[in-house]
């Protein structure tokens, strides 16, 4: 598979005009790769560095992106055979439209039609995410595919079976073999060829993103600026960055006891986590309905009432939840949440929920 | 006569490679390590453990069958008389009672010696169980059905079956791991050698034939650590039960049956 450079190496060592006219023509193939990257940001969504972002945690350099091998993900992403019953895909769960949220489902069904334990999350620009699912119990974007794909409110289906449905089919053998290299399709291959559909799923092109840079089309009405100005106050100590998250796990006041759910002590195990979860990004949050990690709030409007008269108290309530004056919650009069509602729908990104390279491959 | 000197420094090097290639092949040298085997039986008690539904019974008397057996043993140390280690890198073994070729292993470059002891992880230790999965290969390959996806870490020690003592037959699901405190399961075992002496030579191997007690997984070493299947539900995840029950594996599971100098 390697090329063998030995026989190369002594030509150039015996010829060494030839070597510098190798070593030119290097050169020339070099920028001919170069000016292939514009070709590359047009066919694999997601490769460059938006400039509003913070710097990417899951880097480029970690599974540089080709075109073949983010086509062969979607493939994976949208294929329901690699559910135990055959009828569940990533994205039966995770839908385009709804910035791969599903939307208007509390829990969404897994094999069998059971319902799953959690509110399926949207799924966008994660390569800036420290840690996967509401607890942060998965550690990479690569590893994240497992947990879906295993679990048995889910796909339900053992990583040795998903390989072994791979590896029976002359088709994925194909593909595979073309971008690793010939032998068993194995579980870096499944996890990185599916890793690099999932990493592409970038929404960086709403209208608040153009109007922080300057672009076309990024103007923002005085409700939504007025909006924007109280979110900052208000509400950018946790979605904070134009990430519109910290990556903290925080308890939000949902509930007194947490037996459901535990949240982030799921994990840890510790008590001062119990009741945390991980802090949502608000990007296209105007589709991803409904809210929170068990789905309980089905409007954005039932979301801000919550954090005006709904925060329940508890021993790991987040301090940003305890008001100067005893009272629990954010105050948000009226007015102002309509202003905050105006202001989040700016975060809607049609660019991301209508981008045809990211739906089911024809 | 730019390329003269070219053409010489490219013979010269070649030379040199070649010198230094050669110097490794001589046979004067003396080799320096060995390698030593390992290998694993599976008892409950005085029996083999098998996975047909024979029964087992605990210190207590209760009893259970196993279905399934499995187990990562790890990190390798070998102790010199003089006090002295040898810890053997990389070494990740998955032992599956289904599997009888997983029951024997070989550790190699172990450095020449007379060793007095032995110890070993039960599991996977944490920097390795959160390694990229492109590293996970092999034993380590979360395919073998031994890592928990949903906390991003490898099930060190599996054990299911069904308990038979109790009025109606229940299942039993022991899926211990965990890498995080305050429910880490990260035991480290040293069974004895019983006096015994491992003599590490380059040109024979030694072995070492471990008993694996699955009684003690419920038996502690005291009765405050005795583990009643009564009343026992499954452990799918990290918790007070499964880290003391991997302080019981790790106390009285493995001792060394014999140690054979061959």
């Amino acid at each position: 598979m390697q090329p063998n450079w030995l026989p190369l190496l002594h030509q150039l060592l015996a010829h060494w005009r030839l070597a510098a006219l190798l070593v030119l023509s290097g050169v020339v193939v070099a920028s001919a790769g170069c000016s292939q990257v514009g070709g590359l940001a047009l066919a694999v969504p997601g490769t460059t560095q938006p400039a509003n972002f913070p710097a990417m945690v899951y880097g480029l350099a970690k599974n540089p992106p080709d075109a073949a091998t983010f086509e062969l993900g979607r493939q994976l992403f949208y294929d329901a055979r690699l559910s135990g019953d055959g009828t569940v895909s990533c994205g039966s769960c995770h839908r385009a439209a709804a910035a791969f949220a599903h939307a208007g489902q509390r829990l969404s069904p897994g094999v069998g039609g059971h319902p799953g334990q959690r509110n399926a999350p949207a799924l966008q620009n994660l390569r800036w995410r420290q840690g996967f699912m509401a607890d942060g119990g998965v550690l990479g974007l690569e590893l994240q595919a497992l947990a879906p794909l295993t679990d048995a409110h889910e796909m339900n289906m053992p990583l040795s079976v998903a390989l072994a449905r791979l590896n029976a089919d002359p088709g994925y053998r194909q593909r595979f073999a073309a971008i690793y290299g010939p032998g068993s399709i194995d579980t870096p291959q499944f996890l990185r060829a599916l890793a690099q559909f999932t990493a592409a799923l970038t929404s960086a092109n709403a209208r608040y993103d153009k109007y922080v840079r300057h672009e076309a089309g990024g103007t923002l009405t005085a409700p939504e600026l007025r909006g924007r100005a109280l979110f900052r106050a208000k509400c950018s100590h946790c979605h904070a960055t134009d990430l519109f998250t910290d990556e903290s796990f925080r308890n939000n006041g949902l509930d007194r006891t947490f037996s459901q759910d535990s949240g982030r002590a799921r994990i840890t195990a510790r008590p001062t986590d119990r009741g945390r979860f991980k802090v949502p990004s608000l990007r296209n949050v105007a589709r991803t309905t409904p809210y929170m990690h068990d789905g309980r709030f089905a409007t954005l409007a039932a979301v801000l009432a919550h954090y005006d008269h709904g925060v329940q108290p508890s021993p790991t309530l987040d301090p940003l939840l305890h008001q100067p004056n005893g009272r629990l919650g954010i105050a948000l009069a009226a007015p102002e949440q309509a202003e905050l509602l105006a202001f989040l729908n700016t975060l809607t990104d049609n660019e991301f929920l209508t981008d045809s390279r990211l739906l089911p491959p024809k | 006569m730019k390329n003269c000197r070219f053409a010489t420094s490219c013979l010269l090097l070649t030379l040199a490679i070649g010198a230094l290639l050669g110097c490794k092949k001589t046979p004067d040298s003396q080799p320096t390590v060995g390698t030593v085997s390992l290998e694993l039986a599976n008892m409950a008690g005085a029996k083999s453990v098998a996975l047909d539904g024979t029964a087992y019974a605990t210190a207590s008397g209760e009893t259970f069958t196993v279905s399934t057996l499995k187990y990562y043993l790890s990190n390798f140390k070998f102790t010199k008389s003089d006090g002295s280690t040898y810890a053997a890198p990389g070494e990740y073994h998955l032992v599956d009672a289904d599997k009888a070729s997983s029951t024997a292993f070989t550790i190699s470059q172990v450095p020449v010696g007379d060793y007095t002891g032995v110890s070993f992880l039960v599991g996977v230790d944490s920097t390795t169980t959160k390694a990229d999965p492109l590293s996970l290969t092999g034993d380590l390959n979360p395919a073998n059905n031994m890592y928990w996806a949903w906390a991003s870490g490898h099930i060190f020690l599996k054990l299911e079956g069904t308990v038979t003592s109790t009025s109606k037959p229940t299942a039993l699901t022991c899926h211990i791991g965990g890498y995080r405190a305050p429910y880490s399961a990260i035991v480290t075992a040293a069974p004895s050698f019983n006096g015994s002496t491992l003599p590490v030579r380059a040109d024979h191997a030694p072995a070492i034939r471990l008993s694996a007690d699955v009684l003690k997984i419920f038996d502690g070493p005291t009765a405050a650590s005795h583990v009643p299947l009564a009343s026992f539900t499954e452990i799918m995840n990290p918790s007070a039960r499964s880290v003391q029950m991997a302080q019981n594996y790790a106390a009285g599971m493995f001792s060394v049956q014999y140690i054979h100098a061959n």
